[in-house]
């Protein structure tokens, strides 16, 4: 299970390295990259990216892809890049403090 | 400010759906082609690579579905939608529509009506500024009862020294004989106190309210006319301040005009003519006059202070006396709680059965929809989606049947009240206003939930693989489904027979009320009133010369058989009670008894039977010797064992004087509650040696005439009158009824709440015969498989009526146990309106059920005769 905010991160982080891409390019990465550990419905990343899209993180335009599709491309805005850098702050930060709070023998070794 | 954002961008995505639908449907295929391609990379044929990719995809609907809803508002848009399709689906189903908003329509409908007049006499405050303020006042000998008057000189002293009213007031109703400018006219006017209407803010539309002067002892004498009988005797006048009016022989001068709305309330009827000033004297040796008083609190002082307050404060201790404070809307309007409650809770069980009914109507719709929910199912609506949808369709009807409801109520109020009104206490006039409007619109949603959840809950509860691969009976027809509906009808069975048994018991204290020998002759009678101006007739052998010319007059008008007139009359007038009668040989005897005067025929024109002795004649005149004529409850009590003809009673008149007793007649009962406590009937002709005085008046000043007729008393009405406009014209003709009439009047409210309840479960009856005739026949229609095979295997036609019989009369039987519970418990709740009858009359309930069981079978005769007559080779193929 994934839950929104993380998606919506994973998609954030994604634009951010791969630059403008379609959903279906933005979920294979996200699925490529947890290692399968999200087994996430493709469809599930359309909602995430139209919120993020309402919150003026992402904008979107048409595009061509690679092999000469018609495709929908995201693309991060500076508001986004902002918003992704402070939310990975924030869990980075999180994932230490439960690092250090679950694994307290490492601390005394 | 980045979540406001997000929220106008979906506010203005409510707009343009069509277009960015396309283009996510572009989007997605986009996406699909770009999976199909990497599929086919690896090797899948196109097929399997689309088959894979919308699987990876979670399914196209659904993804568009939670992207629409990401898009706007939800819980704005599906409602919206789901509304447009409940529209169609209504639309597209006109006789299930009609039959449902019908049904529904009239349960608001008599809901709500019934809602308007409980509105208007019971949650309306009064009308006048700061209502909740306004208390009652009044005394208290400590006697249980109705405490509706204060004595003057009490009133005075609470004036000048309460500490807890900001204002008060008095008043008191009289009667008088308005002359000048057409005919003379009975009028009903009060006595004000100059408080009266600065206290309920009331300003006069024309002229002024009282002056301080004038409610004093000598004042001006001055009059304020209501706003109808101004309009109705100065024919709406603009110039009418300053001119004189007469009453009984005074002359006032008018100076204000009342607003139309304005009222007094009051228990009953309260409609005066004109006012006039109370002068009350602050001199302690006057009278003390009885009088209603009404009083203002001051900010921040409670209703119980009042009390404390004023009690200390009262002119006489000789007896026990204590002060009655109430608010003044609950002492007008408290009467009639009890029984519009009991219409409200009647009617309210109408409606219940009304959507028990429309409830089974939608499950049985919903076993035929259940195909439809499965493919909502399928295509990826939730339970919860499936379950909104349904209620939006069951809210929609039960609006449009409050619509109906309200059309219903809008029209049927008049007819209510036309036929209640005389069981209201007199406030502003009953119309439908925001709180009706609320409460209809309350109702219409309720009931689409109420009867809307249980079909809702069952059909959303389909089971997906079952209903798809069955062609037309699935999960919502099995047992579950019939469950539900047996218990819904039983339910209805048992409403409608609490109903008919409060119905049957307030029928059965009617027809006994109304089967009581009143101990006179009621029919063909016409009765009157005539009120002598005093000062004109100032000695009762004036008044009797009157009256006697009023007969003598009357007797020869051709169809009359015989007049009487007599001070008070069965129904019609106040009889007066005389204590401390002194009775010959007899010191001891307790000797209250009521007193009525009475002219020689009017014993014989009513047709109340001797028993003993002789009715009066005309030689029992002045100067004869004073006579008496008793009824039995008199003379059993005072003689008992004994015979009484000419033993005699001092005349309360006159001391050396003594009455003998010449006849003993029949007691008769004016009203069914009263008990006969005896009667003293004296001659009217001896009115001068007999005569007493009473307060506000003079016995026989004031008489009724009761006229025997030949055919219809009422066409004589106007030849009666012009005969003793002929006399004086100058006295005028007053409360003119048959004497049926008074009878009648005096069972109306009795019988108007017993036919309305009556009404109600006559419909109760209706609805849920009709209810069961729908389950059974239902239950039919889906069995006609299993009656075709139960035939073809040898069952003949007696024993599949008795099948379908016994599965309805199971239903009736069940609910009959039920309701007899329930009425047991409930009908107390009415003892109160029941006369003659117990709450829990065994002969009431025995009727009652074999009514229910009647109607209930032949209910079920129709679908069971139906079921016999199946034909088994076509039952077979019937599917």
């Amino acid at each position: 299970m994934v839950w929104q905010g993380t998606l919506a991160l994973m998609a954030l982080q994604t634009l951010d390295a791969l630059g403008p891409l379609h959903g279906y390019g933005i979920a294979r990465r996200i699925e490529q990259t947890s290692g399968d550990l999200l087994s996430v419905n493709y469809g599930t990343i359309y909602p995430a990216l139209l919120k993020l899209e309402q919150e003026g993180y992402i904008r979107s335009e048409w595009g061509v892809s690679e092999n000469n599709r018609k495709a929908k491309y995201y693309k991060l805005t500076r508001a986004g890049r902002k918003q992704l850098q402070k939310e990975a702050h924030q869990w980075k930060q999180a994932t230490t403090i439960m690092d250090r709070f679950l694994s307290p023998a490492k601390e005394a070794s | 400010m980045r979540p406001l954002r997000a929220w106008l961008v979906r506010i203005l995505g409510l707009f343009g759906q069509n277009r960015r639908d396309r283009e996510f449907a572009e989007e997605l295929e986009s996406h699909l082609q770009l999976h199909v391609e990497d599929g086919i990379r690896s090797g899948l044929t196109p097929a399997e690579a689309r088959r894979a990719a919308i699987i990876r995809l979670g399914g196209i609907e659904p993804i568009k579905e939670s992207h629409r809803d990401r898009r706007g508002i939800p819980f704005l848009e599906t409602p919206a939608r789901d509304l447009a399709y409940a529209a169609r689906m209504l639309r597209r189903n006109p006789g299930f529509t009609a039959t449902v908003v019908l049904t529904l329509g009239l349960g608001i409908g008599a809901t709500t009506a019934i809602f308007t007049v409980v509105n208007a006499v019971l949650l309306r405050p009064l009308p006048y500024p700061e209502p909740d303020r306004l208390v009652y006042i009044a005394m208290s000998f400590g006697e249980p009862g109705d405490h509706a008057f204060s004595f003057t000189p009490d009133y005075t002293a609470w004036q000048n020294h309460n500490r807890t009213l900001s204002q008060i007031a008095g008043y008191r109703m009289f009667q008088a004989n308005f002359t000048g400018g057409g005919e003379a006219e009975r009028i009903t006017g009060a006595y004000a106190t100059r408080s009266l209407f600065p206290l309920l803010g009331v300003q006069p539309v024309m002229g002024r309210t009282f002056l301080p002067e004038e409610d004093r002892p000598g004042g001006p004498a001055v009059a304020i006319l209501s706003h109808a009988f101004w309009k109705r005797r100065f024919g709406g006048d603009p110039s009418v301040i300053g001119k004189a009016l007469t009453l009984d022989a005074d002359t006032y001068t008018v100076v204000g005009v009342l607003p139309a709305t304005f009222l007094i309330p009051g228990r009953e009827e309260s409609n005066y003519d004109l006012w006039v000033p109370f002068a009350i004297s602050d001199s302690g040796k006057a009278k003390q006059i009885l009088l209603q008083v009404v009083g203002r609190l001051k900010p921040g002082v409670g209703i119980g202070a009042v009390r404390s307050d004023l009690e200390p404060l009262m002119q006489q201790f000789r007896r026990k006396r204590s002060v009655v404070v109430s608010e003044w809307h609950e002492r007008v309007a408290g009467g009639a709680r009890r029984s519009l409650l009991i219409f409200l809770c009647t009617v309210s069980f109408v409606l219940l059965i009304a959507c028990v009914n429309v409830a089974n109507l939608l499950l049985s719709r919903a076993a035929a929809r259940e195909k439809e929910m499965a493919v909502r199912r399928a295509l990826g609506a939730g339970r919860g989606r499936v379950l909104r949808q349904l209620l939006t369709e069951s809210t929609l009807l039960g609006l449009l049947a409050g619509a109906v409801g309200l059309a219903l109520a809008y029209w049927g109020k008049n007819l209510l009240i036309a036929l209640i009104a005389r069981n209201l206490p007199a406030l502003e006039p009953i119309r439908l206003d925001y709180r009706v409007l609320a409460f209809n619109l309350g109702l219409g949603l309720l009931t689409g939930v109420a009867f809307g959840l249980a079909p809702a809950l069952q059909a959303s509860k389909v089971q997906l693989n079952e209903s798809l691969k069955e062609a037309g009976r699935g999960a919502a027809d099995g047992h579950s489904g019939n469950r539900l509906r047996n218990l819904l009808v039983v339910f209805e069975v048992a409403l409608a027979m609490v109903l008919l048994c409060g119905a049957g018991l307030l029928f059965k204290s009617f027809l006994r009320l109304r089967g009581i020998d009143p101990g006179f002759r009621s029919d063909r009678i016409l009765t009157l009133n005539v009120n002598l101006t005093l000062s004109q007739y100032p000695k009762p052998l004036e008044r009797t010369r009157f009256f006697q010319q009023a007969i003598e007059r009357i007797a020869v008008l051709p169809g009359v058989e015989a007049v009487g007139a007599g001070t008070s009359l069965p129904l019609g007038g106040y009889s007066m009670t005389v204590s401390g009668l002194t009775i010959e040989g007899k010191p001891e005897a307790d000797t209250a008894a009521s007193l009525t005067m009475v002219s020689p025929d009017y014993l014989r024109t009513l047709a109340i039977p001797l028993v003993q002795g002789r009715y009066f004649s005309d030689s029992d005149r002045e100067g004869s010797p004073s006579v008496v004529i008793v009824d039995e409850s008199f003379a059993h009590r005072l003689f008992p064992g004994e015979n009484c003809l000419g033993r005699r009673i001092q005349n309360p008149g006159r001391k050396t004087d003594w009455m003998t007793i010449v006849g003993v007649v029949r007691d008769i009962r004016s009203w069914p509650e009263q008990m006969a406590s005896g009667e003293m009937y004296l001659c009217y002709l001896q009115a001068e040696q007999v005569h007493l005085r009473m307060t506000g008046g003079e016995m026989g000043s004031e008489m009724y005439l009761a006229i025997r007729t030949a055919g219809d008393p009422m066409s004589l009405a106007a030849a009666v009158r012009s005969q003793i406009a002929l006399i004086d014209k100058s006295q005028p003709v007053h409360d003119m009824k048959t004497l049926d009439e008074r009878r009648a009047g005096s069972l109306a409210p009795r019988r108007v709440s017993m036919l309305l309840v009556v009404a109600f479960a006559a419909l109760a009856l209706i609805l849920g015969s009709i209810g069961i005739y729908g389950v059974v026949s239902y239950s039919v229609s889906r069995r006609t498989h299993e009656i075709g095979v139960r035939m073809a295997l040898g069952a003949h036609q007696g024993q599949i009526l008795g099948m379908v019989l016994r599965n309805g009369l199971g239903l009736i039987a069940a609910g009959v146990a039920i309701g007899l519970m329930a009425s047991a418990g409930l009908t107390r709740l009415i003892s109160s309106e029941l006369w003659g009858v117990s709450a829990t009359d065994p002969w009431t309930f025995a009727a009652v059920i074999v009514v229910l069981a009647a109607s209930g079978s032949a209910a079920c005769l129709l679908p069971a005769w139906r079921a016999a007559r199946v034909d088994p080779t076509r039952a077979l193929r019937y599917e």
